[in-house]
């Protein structure tokens, strides 16, 4: 009477959106996956706001070791936090252009902005190491710990949004992308907007307002 | 009716419309293919069924279960005398640790999700959860993150420093084992599953609802479920936080509550709360909507004033967020900040007043019919409200600095936890066995079971506020005579009918066990609808078909199905008019006969299994970090590649002449 | 359909029965004379606070009470007796509402005198006294720094020793873990935090003993970690000043003790603190915990045998009948007995060998030394039985 699980058509390839089985209907007329990952975002912030609240805490509990404004190279960081900022822009192109079935433009965008993304990273890492030469190791202060360990953990999202961007263009160019393109472009999207927002805040409270 | 049948092989596949966009999966990545067993191991181990994880949750869960009791039984033991020689004052530490942690995480918990991630989606009229292959990882991840922190027992000791871990003592110079470290990274793998299901959970239940299933028609176990979710994702990420400081703390030099480096211990105490105590919501919600189910299907009644217990839960979910600090009124906080604590923590006990009135008028003016299942969720009310009572009295700060870290407050949570979460869950056993294994459970049994589980439950918890509020105070492995006072019921007496209560419990306990071992030794022979039930979960075969429901039902209702199933006659009587047998028959008949289900997938168990291997790494050689690692990445690389769907030449021809197979039961 | 007994009888007989008798024994279970009881409370500030148990604990028994008849009720006049389907209504607006409104303001009535204790209890500027109080692993240390009636700092252990009737006020901190303080019959808890100091108002009615232990779990021993409030008339307090604050001569040749000096300073010195010890060259031995414990402190034993208590209140210093005579003592008589101290008819000379015996062998410590080479509590010190003989003699003289 019936057949089973042969996908007829794109959408059915969505990777695990289908539990609900062949009627796509969405009660919200949210699709699963971007719901998903608003409600992990969700999760996110009060991940990050456990670690800002214990970096606000010990901010100036520095030891022995250097205090904040001894080692802050805030024009440095404005860069870096600008070159961030800008990949949220090219993350915009990215997701028009897939909006609009333009693997070409997707692709290069996508690029850029793990391109920028990694440049970013590439600052965080040398401004870590400037620190770890100006005596700030991990375990030198309770300021040293906290502040290593937000930004080393903001460090890794946006490594993660990086490998995630490299994967979809990968996966674009061979076209073996799960599900439809253009949603799983908006997905990296919303987690790299939210990425590079959460920067914004660690970059007002960590650097620019003085302890 | 045969819904998936399997395809004959060398059915090609069909010739894909729209261009190039869509790859057959077999061609390129035939390395990725699904498994397709439905029955055997291989069946359990790779399966992304919410009802087959579901029982696997429950099967975990009560394992743990038992293991979380009998250390309970150690720790009575120790306490049966003054001076008791059980345990020595070290294991006695390890042994509440590991008990409160095992019941809360290993146990309550997955056992909520159990029930969860098998309902919801039938309750809901969904045919899975919407991600499969993540319930499964998030199942896996439990039962190697449960397994993991309970092979500290033999790796030179468990967790001691109390569930709530308060730091400065959980440092390695005050605990130098790596109980602590197991502790921590356990209950991030765990916490790793909470979270994944929270996300899936919330995203099911408001997303992929029956057509006409409006959020005010959504079933109120579902919809407790639903806040319970909500709580979990925004709980867990706090708990996380704190669980990595304390791991950077331990394991790689950090000073995070070393207070020789200036450390703040109230730091830990405030991330642990805010997590802390929307956990204690998280333990209960779960249980009231399972009472909100059980007792109007026993009163005949729909559950009374059913908005008003929705959004007294959710108030709850709220408010819940703004309480954590009354479990610090003793720990220094400015008189201000108590006040303002005192006060939330009272305005919590209304929605929580409010739910136990609403019971109470459902039952109010029904035709109430006393089965095992239905005596669990009245005696629900009853034990839960003497918690609720005590809870309002240390809300009052002034009083409970007195009574805080006392035994009042271990009798007090215990009557939230045991006569509230628990008997909830054992209401759910027996009102849903039916329909998860087709067998009822043995009433008799059922009959022995309750009573014993409450009479142990009373002897056990109800001293304990006696023994608190005459000053004896928690976490003690021996306790003096001298303090003790005088006269026959003096507080060694009560420790011992403590004692004496913890064995009944026990004694009840393995009689739910014998009842399950009976049942399942029982041809499945239970009614579709023994109970006259209400909601959509009954509107399907027991136990239900691997796809659920043959049509997507349509919701015109609260308590669907029994709206089917009676009207009202020209005299404004409620008569049946039709059988659940009529109603499934009907509803088979309609089926569309075309059913896209999720293959099994070898990813989510190697996914989560690399989870407890980079955590040994962390406690034992960095290596393991790295073999962890690799396992991770190379499951989640076969889980991003694998193809939705099995191929069909994947599948064994129909042996049957093209009917269905059923879930393997249990048992 | 039905096929299950009904089991309404018994639910009826149980909830009539057993419900009520539970409240009983809650009434009339209690042990009678707890040391610890805090709903009879003995200091004014734990007084304070029983005004509000007055009001939420019959209040909170009222409420359950009810629900327990409500339940009983309906059980009883809504089991299934073949009645017809009820009314399938979904609710009534006026129940709803006002069992918010009940419950809001049964609320109410708590709320009110809660916060108004909250604040009384949080002043300490009416005290006239200071005390430092520190939590360690496992036991309290209590420092009487300098001030009206106290000309010399006090550093003693076990026993705090307060003038009656009047406010003392206590700065509560911890050299390690997290502790509480807490003596149920005088005050609520107050958490020892390390790196934070905590005020506590402390008071006592009436001269007496007051039993008190450690309320938040600080690790191994932390059943073991106990103190006890002695409450003495101003007078008697002067007289308990006056004897911590004389210098106290060193045991001389022939003296009772001399010998147990001798072993005290070879064996005892390295932690414990004897104040007017001096070393041969006649330099005063100052101990040096912090080279030698993790919490960098062990108890100060110059007046040991003017306390009731040893090994932080694990073991008490005197005989069972000598101790019974001091906690039966009148109001009057009190003062009179405590300060006489523990003399050698009175010492509980068993306990107190043993634990020089072997002192891990009598509370759960962790004596092996860390990688810092620092211990928690006292190690096995490998006395012969006369060097155990003579420190006793030698503790004795330590009025």
């Amino acid at each position: 009477m019936a057949d089973v699980a042969i996908p007829t058509d794109a959408s059915h390839d969505a990777h695990d959106a289908h539990g609900g089985g062949h009627e796509h209907h969405s009660s919200l007329g949210l699709s699963n996956n971007k719901l998903a990952m608003w409600l992990f975002l969700g999760s996110e912030c009060l991940l990050f706001g456990g670690l800002i609240s214990t970096y606000m805490l010990y901010r100036g509990r520095v030891a022995d070791g250097p205090a904040p404004d001894q080692v802050y190279d805030i024009p440095f960081t404005s860069v870096s936090s600008f070159v961030l900022l800008m990949s949220s822009l090219t993350m915009v192109l990215a997701v028009t252009s897939a909006a609009r079935h333009d693997d070409r433009n997707t692709k290069l965008w996508l690029t850029i902005t793990a391109l920028l993304g990694a440049t970013f990273v590439g600052g965080q890492v040398y401004e870590f190491t400037a620190f770890y030469r100006e005596g700030m190791g991990f375990t030198t202060s309770l300021f040293s710990s906290s502040f290593f360990t937000l930004t080393g953990f903001h460090g890794v999202h946006v490594t993660v949004g990086i490998i995630m961007l490299m994967a979809v263009r990968a996966m674009i160019a061979r076209n073996k992308i799960p599900g439809e393109k253009d949603e799983v472009v908006e997905l990296v999207g919303l987690y790299w907007h939210f990425v590079d927002v959460v920067w914004i805040v660690i970059f007002t409270l960590v650097y620019l307002i003085p302890a | 009716m045969a819904i998936i049948e399997r395809p004959e092989s060398g059915t090609p596949v069909p010739a894909l419309a729209g261009g190039p966009a869509v790859v057959g999966p077999a061609q390129t990545l035939g390395a990725f293919r699904r498994p397709v067993t439905t029955t055997g191991w291989k069946s359990w181990l790779f399966t992304v069924d919410h009802k087959k994880l579901g029982i696997m949750y429950g099967v975990s869960a009560m394992f743990f279960f038992v293991v979380g009791g009998l250390e309970a039984v150690l720790i009575r033991l120790q306490l049966a005398q003054p001076n008791g020689k059980v345990l020595s004052a070290d294991v006695y530490n390890q042994m509440f640790t590991m008990h409160a942690t095992t019941m809360v995480f290993l146990f309550i918990m997955p056992m909520a999700a159990a029930f969860a991630n098998y309902m919801v989606p039938l309750q809901i009229g969904a045919r899975d959860v919407a991600f499969p292959r993540i319930n499964a990882f998030g199942f896996w991840a439990y039962f190697f993150g449960a397994i993991f922190i309970n092979t500290s027992w033999f790796l030179g000791g468990a967790a001691d420093g109390g569930w709530f871990m308060y730091a400065p003592n959980s440092s390695t110079l005050f605990s130098p084992s790596h109980g602590i470290d197991f502790w921590v990274l356990g209950l991030q793998i765990t916490g790793i599953a909470s979270l994944s299901g929270s996300v899936n959970l919330i995203v099911t239940v408001l997303n992929m609802r029956a057509p006409g299933m409006s959020l005010l028609k959504v079933p109120i176990f579902t919809w407790l479920v639903l806040v319970t979710q909500f709580l979990l994702l925004f709980a867990m990420p706090v708990i996380t936080v704190a669980l990595f400081l304390l791991n950077f703390q331990r394991g790689f030099g950090a000073t995070f509550f070393d207070t020789s480096a200036g450390a703040d211990p109230l730091l830990w105490q405030h991330l642990f709360w805010i997590f802390g105590h929307p956990e204690v919501y998280i333990i209960i919600l779960p249980s009231f909507g399972l009472v909100s189910e059980v007792l109007p299907v026993f009163s005949r009644k729909p559950l009374f004033g059913y908005p008003l217990v929705v959004f007294s839960g959710v108030a709850i979910g709220f408010v819940g967020w703004g309480v954590w600090a009354h479990h610090m009124f003793a720990s220094g906080l400015g008189p201000v900040s108590v006040a303002v604590f005192s006060i939330a923590t009272m305005m919590i006990a209304i929605p929580t007043g409010v739910k136990i009135i609403n019971w109470c008028m459902t039952m109010w003016g029904g035709k109430l019919w006393y089965t095992t299942s239905m005596m669990f969720a009245i005696a629900l009310v009853v034990e839960f409200t003497i918690g609720g009572v005590s809870g309002v009295t240390h809300a009052a700060a002034s009083s409970d600095t007195q009574q805080t870290d006392t035994y009042y407050i271990v009798a007090h949570f215990h009557y939230v936890l045991f006569g509230g979460a628990v008997l909830g869950l054992f209401a759910g056993f027996y009102y849903w066995w039916p329909k998860v294994f087709g067998r009822m459970l043995d009433e008799k049994l059922g009959k022995w079971n309750f009573w014993l589980m409450i009479i142990g439950l009373n002897l056990t918890f109800g001293p304990m506020h006696i023994l608190g509020l005459q000053g004896q105070p928690r976490r003690m492995y021996r306790y003096d005579p001298d303090r003790m006072g005088e006269g026959f019921f003096n507080l060694t007496f009560w420790n011992q009918v403590a004692t004496l209560g913890s064995i009944i419990l026990s004694v009840g306990v393995l009689f739910f066990i014998i009842n399950v071992w009976v049942t399942a030794k029982r041809p499945a022979d239970a009614p579709l609808d023994p109970w006259d039930a209400r909601s959509l979960e009954w509107l399907t075969a027991s136990p239900p078909k691997e796809h659920n429901f043959d049509t997507i039902p349509q919701v015109h209702a609260l308590d669907e199905f029994f709206h089917r199933k009676y009207a009202e006659n020209e005299h404004g009587e409620l008569v049946k008019v039709a059988t659940a047998e009529e109603l499934l028959a009907a509803e088979e008949a309609a089926g569309s006969g075309h059913v896209d289900l999720p293959a099994p997938s070898y990813w989510p168990i190697l996914l989560a299994f690399g989870l407890p291997v980079a955590a040994y790494g962390v406690i034992y050689n960095h290596i393991g970090i790295a073999v962890g690692g690799v396992i991770i990445l190379l499951a989640m690389f076969g889980w991003s590649l694998e193809p939705s769907y099995a191929e069909p030449t994947d599948y064994d021809p129909p042996t049957d002449g093209g009917s269905t197979k059923e879930l393997a039961t249990l048992g | 359909m039905r096929t299950l007994p009904t089991v309404s009888n018994r639910i009826e007989r149980v909830s009539r029965r057993v419900l009520p008798a539970l409240g009983l024994m809650l009434l009339a279970g209690c042990a009678k004379n707890a040391p610890q009881d805090f709903l009879h409370p003995e200091g004014d500030p734990a007084k304070t606070i029983n005004t509000v148990n007055k009001i939420i604990f019959p209040l909170a028994g009222i409420v359950a009470v009810l629900v327990f008849i409500g339940v009983a009720v309906i059980l009883w006049k809504f089991k299934d007796r073949g009645q017809p389907m009820p009314h399938q209504g979904h609710g009534k607006s006026t129940i709803e509402i006002g069992s918010i409104v009940v419950s809001a303001s049964l609320l109410v009535v708590v709320a009110v005198p809660t916060f108004s204790t909250i604040f009384d209890l949080a002043e300490t500027d009416d005290c006239n006294m200071v005390i430092n109080v520190t939590g360690q692993q496992w036991w309290w240390e209590f420092a009487y720094p300098v001030q009206d009636g106290i000309d010399k700092p006090i550093v003693t252990s076990g026993d705090i020793v307060i003038p009656e009737g009047e406010c003392v006020m206590l700065r509560i901190t911890s050299r390690d873990v997290i502790h509480s303080f807490w003596v149920p019959k005088l005050n609520g808890k107050k958490d020892a935090v390390p790196n934070r100091v905590h005020t506590l108002r402390f008071q006592a009615d009436q001269p007496g003993v007051y039993l008190g232990q450690c309320a938040e779990f600080c690790g191994l021993s932390h059943a073991n970690m106990k103190m006890n409030a002695i409450a003495l008339t101003r007078a008697d307090f002067a007289t308990w000043v006056a004897n911590q604050t004389a210098e106290k001569p060193m045991a001389s040749e022939g003296q009772a003790g001399f010998e147990g000096q001798g072993v005290y300073s070879s064996y005892c010195t390295a932690c414990h603190q004897v104040d007017g010890l001096k070393d041969p060259s006649g330099n005063p031995v100052v101990a040096q915990a912090d080279t030698t414990l993790v919490a960098g402190a062990a108890p100060n034993l110059t007046h040991l045998m003017s306390r009731i208590t040893f090994a932080g209140g694990t073991y008490w210093l005197q005989t069972e009948k000598c101790r019974d005579d001091l906690f039966n003592a009148s109001p009057e008589e009190f003062g009179a007995l405590y300060l006489k101290g523990v003399d050698e008819s009175c010492l509980n000379r068993i306990e107190l060998e043993e634990w020089l015996r072997n002192a891990p062998a009598k509370k759960a410590m962790y004596p092996t030394l860390n990688e810092d080479g620092l211990g928690r509590g006292m190690p096995y010190l490998a006395l012969s039985e006369d060097q155990i003989d003579s420190l006793v003699e030698y503790l004795l003289t330590l009025q």
